[in-house]
């Protein structure tokens, strides 16, 4: 439901940056096509009035040329003459110019060409007026000019040049109008685009601060239940140790306590012991002389000397006192041994620099005998050291080492091996012999206590291993084993190399 | 020794009480015998109605003294009995099933003569006991005055 939730909203982010981005390019490119746009127009408005101003330029130079003609017929001043030169040869130029500036425009080009042949004329007339003025027959020339006047040349000149400036002012509008709603629809389109842009941020940011407030809302919460959490682990911690604590003094106690009585019944089973052997040696005694009529040397003093229902007894009474005694020992033992295992459960711990190929060495020259024994051989390789209590270790790795010693296959020479290396903090150790194995379905079972597998054909109260793992635990570390019936063993032990006793729990 | 030494026993097992008996007589000590089950009532003899241990001045006595009893912790006893002056002089022989070193460290700092565990196994519960009557037909015991 929240993943769902969350994928929504992501979904939601990317489409609104996506259509952002969208927004900003479409923007921008038609900004770039607007703004080109506008250029062209606005060259096209100032064409339009460079062309006004070049036909405005034409008409000055043609009525330049035609008031210096009539100064000249009138004066025949030189100086008049030279005007009229210089203006009649700008008239070409500048009417050639304005061809080229129109070229583009059919209609004006036709104007132009009905400019050209009236300027054409015009030009025609001129040279000639010229020429009569100055063959000195100004007659000629004025007739010249009314002619011209009576043919409308000038007018004519004046009519389409007006024309003319007049198409170019309808071009001008019409361009200026293009130009205007160009730039118009630019900045509307910047406008509404930046509105958009906008108004997008806005959306993304309202979404970034929604999501925001949501995920530090998950974070306190999380904080809340991390806070929550340690308390409920220090207090089950605390519970746990407590209990522990209670067992480990409940059994103290309580294998204290069976020891009392049991000092009372070996202690009167023997007792009883001795007494059943001074009756039943009064009645060998007794039985004999009532035989014999007289003491009739009934063996040597102090032994017993019975027959039949009576010795029958004798041997009765002493079986039953047999397994009395033997119980007594074993159930000693027992409690012995839970007495040594809460003891050790509340030794407090000393961590101290540990040579661990020293330790261990030591260890195999107290077991030497027992190996010598067993025709085993101890192999040592590189052993990284730690920082722990030495006694346990002392304690765990005897009763791994006596274990491998004493559970080898009768008659293959024993090969046991200890390796060791390091892991993340941790000593791994392993213990490996090539003897008589553990059934996996025993695996978990050789680590109980008073619990033991296999042939038992040795001595043991299935204690060592129990009290080897408490210990290990106890150390912060854990310990496995496999092992296959008949394949050897091995032992694995992993250890905090730096133990202290917050590693404890 | 002027005045034959009194055996007391703090023992609140009785059939303990009647082993260690047994087998102290049957090492050749024939001193007598006081037996308590209960702290109280040894505490009662040993400082006298008054608390003092005044009664007990010119005694010789030797302690057998178990650490668990009912009424009482043993150890407070044997602070007592060391920190009395009529009786600090009286060996106090600790004679209980405790075997912890910090208990044993204790009772030795808190001014115990000897420390026996008693063994479970009757041949040696038996032995150690006719070796302790042994040991108590030799030392020689002060009176508890001074």
């Amino acid at each position: 439901m929240r993943a769902e939730a969350h994928r929504r909203r992501a979904f939601w982010q990317i489409l609104l940056l996506s259509a952002g981005l969208l927004v900003l390019t479409v923007i921008s490119a038609g900004s770039v096509y607007l703004v080109n746009k506008a250029r062209e127009d606005s060259k096209w408005v100032v064409h339009t009035i460079e062309v006004e101003s070049q036909i405005n330029a034409l008409l000055l130079e043609v009525r330049r040329a035609e008031s210096s003609a009539r100064g000249f017929l009138l004066t025949q001043g030189p100086d008049f003459l030279s005007d009229h030169e210089k203006a009649v040869a700008a008239i070409v130029p500048a009417l050639d110019k304005l061809t080229r500036q129109i070229s583009n425009d059919p209609a004006q080009r036709e104007n132009i060409e009905k400019l050209r042949a009236a300027i054409e004329i015009r030009l025609d007339q001129f040279s000639r007026e010229m020429t009569f003025v100055k063959q000195g027959q100004p007659d000629r020339a004025t007739a010249l000019i009314r002619e011209a006047a009576a043919g409308n040349t000038t007018t004519t000149i004046s009519n389409m040049a007006n024309a003319m400036i007049r198409e170019e002012e309808r071009l001008f509008r019409l361009r200026t109008a293009n130009s205007d709603r160009s730039q118009t629809l630019s900045a509307s389109m910047t406008g509404i685009g930046s509105g958009l842009v906008v108004l997008l941020a806005m959306i993304s940011i309202w979404l970034v601060r929604r999501s925001a407030r949501v995920r530090d809302e998950a974070e306190a919460r999380l904080r809340d239940a991390n806070v929550n959490l340690e308390a409920v682990v220090d207090e089950r911690t605390a519970d746990l140790r407590e209990a522990n604590d209670e067992i480990q003094r409940f059994a103290y106690i309580v294998s204290h306590d069976l020891r009392s009585p049991l000092v009372n019944i070996m202690g009167f089973t023997s007792e009883l012991e001795e007494l059943g052997g001074d009756i039943f040696r009064r009645i060998g005694d007794l039985t004999h002389v009532s035989a014999d009529g007289s003491s009739l040397a009934p063996g040597a003093p102090g032994e017993i000397v019975l027959e039949g229902a009576d010795k029958q007894l004798s041997e009765n009474f002493s079986e039953a006192l047999g397994f009395i005694k033997t119980s007594i020992a074993k159930m000693d033992r027992l409690i012995s041994a839970i007495l040594n295992l809460t003891r050790e459960g509340r030794r407090e711990f000393q961590p101290a620099k540990i040579d661990t190929r020293e330790l261990i060495e030591a260890i195999v020259s107290t077991l030497a005998h027992q190996a010598a024994e067993a025709q085993a051989e101890i192999h040592l390789e590189p052993l990284p050291n730690l920082v722990s209590d030495r006694l346990a270790l002392e304690q765990i790795f005897s009763n791994l080492i006596d274990n491998a010693i004493k559970y080898l296959k009768p008659g293959l020479p024993g090969e046991i091996r200890i390796r060791g290396r390091t892991k993340l903090g941790y000593a791994i150790f392993e213990i490996s012999d090539n003897g008589r194995g553990i059934d996996p379905k025993d695996h978990q079972r050789i680590f109980d206590l008073f619990r033991r597998a296999g042939t038992q054909d040795k001595p043991g109260q299935g204690i060592g291993l129990a009290h080897v793992r408490a210990l290990v635990r106890r150390l912060g570390g854990t310990m496995s084993v496999s092992s296959e019936l008949n394949a050897g063993s091995t032992f694995t032990i992993t250890l905090p190399i730096a133990w202290n006793v917050s590693n404890r729990n | 020794m002027t005045q034959p030494v009194t055996i007391i026993m703090i023992e609140d097992d009785e059939g303990h009480a009647r082993l260690i008996e047994r087998n102290i007589r049957r090492s050749g000590v024939n001193n007598e015998i006081v037996a308590f089950a209960t702290g109280s009532d040894a505490m009662r003899h040993l400082f006298g109605a008054d608390g003092s241990g005044l009664v007990q001045k010119g005694n010789a006595l030797l302690i057998l003294l178990d650490l668990n009893l009912p009424d009482m912790i043993g150890i407070d006893i044997l602070k007592q009995i060391k920190e009395n002056k009529y009786l600090k002089a009286s060996p106090v022989v600790v004679l209980t099933t405790t075997d912890d070193s910090q208990e044993i460290k204790r009772c030795y700092e808190l001014g115990c003569n000897v420390y026996i565990t008693k063994p479970v196994n009757y041949e040696n519960f038996a032995n150690a006991i006719r070796q302790l009557g042994l040991f108590f037909s030799v030392i020689q015991v002060p009176p508890a005055a001074t």
